[in-house]
């Protein structure tokens, strides 16, 4: 995700660019099998539950893991870490060109100046460096590049972008719309998921045609990937150099200087070691990876605060309603995104019992042919069933801000390594008081929601999420404004070593409760900006 | 298929029942056999006669009606490959063991196997299976396993999606389009 915008943003302005990539390249003609039908798939979709168990048993729970998009999900056996045996954390990690950007859930949210002045605010961990003014211009560049269809909804907490034209809201959807708006006024209001897919041709790339399962790929580059985007761009300046399977062992670090001169790596097929050396580095691995770059290499770390802090969002909380009504209605196509209810806690009242709050995502669908896979029956009737498309239903899942905690914590494992012998990590992270007070009010205001707009049968789900489990991993290398307690300073650059730069989740001194994906990738451009102006100033 | 590979598949699972028959030289006969045995060939999991038996239960809960039942859409084969590779020991061998219950009830219901008697019977029999099945809340019934299965592979086959308007894709979405069936 942000090693493409890197790519990108390094070589439009001039400098020649090496990307190392631990994984495989990615050729889209090759690689996407989002039209491969089900009975092309050994199991029908099922997947193959034996291999899984056997080498994904970690990555088998990311929610875009399914039978063809495993192979963008990395080998648990190659890559191994550790918990607290009551402690499980899920860290899903995607080693190919391209990242976890060919298999993100592609919404979008800018964060605010609610979310950037929150700590300070609070008096929690340490305020973020930068404000809502010194990124608003990066969320603009970026979102113009990659293209992201919405609404604008003239919130202050969820700024606006230059959307493309929004995807539809289905009937059950805007009928819940209205009734929330009658009883809930601007206060809690829902909109359509602002996603990074295109519903216009766009810098070249052709619109949706709404086939489903985005996290397989997309030939038609109409969502926004690495792949599809950024290292294209990267490519047409003639100035970047890819190289797949290059694992980085770690940074080498000059004391003298007080730079890093380059890179180690290890090449995944040949286990061969190499060097290579620049001027200014980039580490943009996600955030676990590059707190463990950036450990092993025993650099940037003198205000102790690499690998603490992980945050994630807390999920499984909502509620799921039914509805009758709509039932000569049905959905056409498959739309890629769900609804959006923006942050409606701690926006001007105070809650008693948490600080922050979470937004809800969702969806109204029928559950088709899936609804007869327990009716009674045999025969022509039975048969005739499968055509029925069952009740509507109407999900709100929450995502929920996590607070920064020094104890959720990332260390070098003292004796595991993976395949290539680099050590591994060993991650200790626990929901917060906070967290599940968050979790707790999802339940009850979804089920208000839903009861707003009349539905029936409300059920709560089983949660909270198991930490990581949103893959939103975060904060592993902080920014902040004092060296001794932040890694990086408010141009995601290395308080410690001015050549090193951190773009990635890592740098988040908070988690808000939006999507963070945009926001890394305007840190990012940001970022680059930044070094190309100390770099021509001759300050680096 | 070459001769060398039928005789390795006859010697590989089911086909060993054929191949004790055979007089080791008399090619006559082992082309018969062969002949025989591959107008019914074994699965992985469950051997030929027990695929048989898969494919006439899958066929009488979505039979071919206008359009294609589950014979047409390869149920029986999608359950094999399941109960081969997919399922527990444990899952396969629940499965297994209650199979023949189909054969037990056709015979004391009519003295004949399963996939031997009247359509009428089948369907009789399967109904009644299917209500004690649905009234089980000890675990899931193997009856329960064999319906939902074919439902799931008649579903993801080509002829099933094609019948339930899945495919071809529609290139589009409408959130509030009729329902037309």
């Amino acid at each position: 995700m942000t090693g493409g915008w890197a790519a990108k943003e390094l070589t439009e302005l001039g400098l020649r660019t090496l990307v190392l990539e631990a994984g495989r390249p990615i050729v889209p003609e090759q690689d996407y099998v989002e039209h491969k039908p089900p009975w092309e798939m050994p199991f029908r979709g099922l997947g193959d539950r034996r291999a899984i168990a056997a080498r994904q048993s970690v990555q088998r729970s990311s929610v875009s893991f399914d039978e063809l998009s495993h192979v963008f999900w990395t080998d648990d056996v190659d890559n191994p870490y550790s918990t607290p045996a009551d402690r499980p954390f899920y860290w899903f990690r995607a080693r190919q060109v391209g990242g976890k950007s060919i298999i993100w859930s592609r919404q979008v949210y800018r964060w605010s100046d609610l979310d950037f002045e929150a700590n300070l605010r609070d008096g929690i961990a340490v305020d973020w460096p930068i404000r809502y003014a010194d990124i608003g211009p990066w969320y603009d560049h970026v979102e113009r590049f990659i293209g992201v269809s919405g609404q604008a909804e003239g919130l202050a907490h969820l700024p606006d972008g230059p959307f493309l034209p929004p995807m539809d809201l289905n009937c059950v959807e805007q009928h819940i719309r209205q009734r929330m708006q009658e009883r809930f006024g601007r206060e809690r209001i829902m909109t359509i998921g602002r996603v990074a897919n295109l519903t216009t041709q766009h810098n070249g790339r052709a619109p949706c045609h709404y086939c489903g399962p985005c996290h397989r790929g997309c030939i038609t580059r109409s969502y926004f990937s690495s792949v599809n985007a950024t290292l294209p761009a990267a490519r047409a300046t003639g100035r970047l150099t890819l190289r797949p399977f290059s694992i980085v062992r770690g940074l080498i670090y000059d004391q003298r200087k007080n730079r890093i001169t380059g890179v180690r790596i290890v090449d995944a097929q040949t286990r061969a070691e190499r060097e290579y050396t620049g001027r200014i580095v980039f580490l943009c691995a996600s955030a676990l990876e590059s707190a463990r770059i950036l450990l092993n290499s025993d650099v940037g770390n003198s205000s102790d605060q690499v690998g603490r802090n992980l945050m994630d969002h807390i999920k499984w909380g909502g509620a799921t309603g039914q509805f009758d009504g709509w039932s000569d209605r049905r959905e056409i196509g498959e739309r890629p995104n769900g609804i959006y209810v923006p942050r409606f806690r701690n926006i001007t009242a105070r809650h008693p019992d948490f600080i922050r709050g979470y937004g809800f995502q969702g969806a109204a669908d029928r559950p088709g042919w899936r609804s007869a896979l327990r009716a009674p029956g045999v025969g022509a009737a039975f048969k005739q069933r499968l055509h029925d498309l069952g009740p509507w239903s109407m999900s709100f899942w929450g995502f929920g801000e996590m607070l920064p905690q020094a104890d959720n914590r990332a260390t070098i494992h003292p004796t595991l390594v993976d395949t290539w012998g680099i050590p591994s990590l060993h991650i200790d992270c626990r929901w917060g008081e906070n967290d599940l007070a968050i979790h707790r009010d999802m339940n009850i205001t979804a089920g208000e929601l839903l009861e707003a707009a009349g539905a029936t049968n409300i059920e709560h789900p089983n949660g909270p999420s198991t930490p990581g489990g949103t893959n939103h991993e975060m904060g592993t290398a902080r920014m902040g404004r004092d060296p001794k307690t932040s890694v990086l300073n408010g141009w995601n650059q290395s308080w410690d070593v001015p050549n090193l730069f951190v773009t990635d989740g890592a740098a988040m001194t908070s988690s808000g409760c939006q999507n963070p994906s945009l926001t890394y990738m305007a840190l990012t451009a940001r970022a680059c900006h930044h070094a190309v102006d100390l770099l021509n100033l001759h300050e680096l | 298929m070459e001769r060398r590979e039928l005789i390795q598949w006859l010697a590989a699972t089911a086909g060993l029942r054929c191949l004790e028959s055979l007089a080791p030289r008399d090619l006559l006969a082992l082309g018969r056999e062969v002949h025989r045995c591959a107008g019914a060939p074994p699965g992985r999991a469950l051997d030929a006669h027990a695929l048989q038996t898969v494919t006439v239960a899958a066929e009488r809960i979505i039979p071919a009606t206008d359009t294609p039942g589950a014979t047409e859409a390869g149920v029986s084969a999608f359950i094999d490959k399941i109960l081969a590779d997919w399922h527990t020991p444990a899952e396969r061998d629940r499965f297994l063991a209650g199979l023949p219950e189909l054969d037990a009830r056709c015979r004391a219901r009519a003295g004949k196997d399963f996939v031997d008697c009247t359509a009428a019977d089948q369907v009789a029999v399967l109904t009644a299976l299917d209500d004690e099945a649905r009234a089980t809340s000890s675990g899931e019934h193997w009856f329960a396993r064999l319906k939902y299965l074919t439902v799931y592979g008649y579903c993801t086959s080509e002829p099933g999606m094609r019948a339930l308007g899945l495919f071809p894709l529609p290139w589009r979405y409408d959130g509030c389009a009729p329902v037309t069936r």
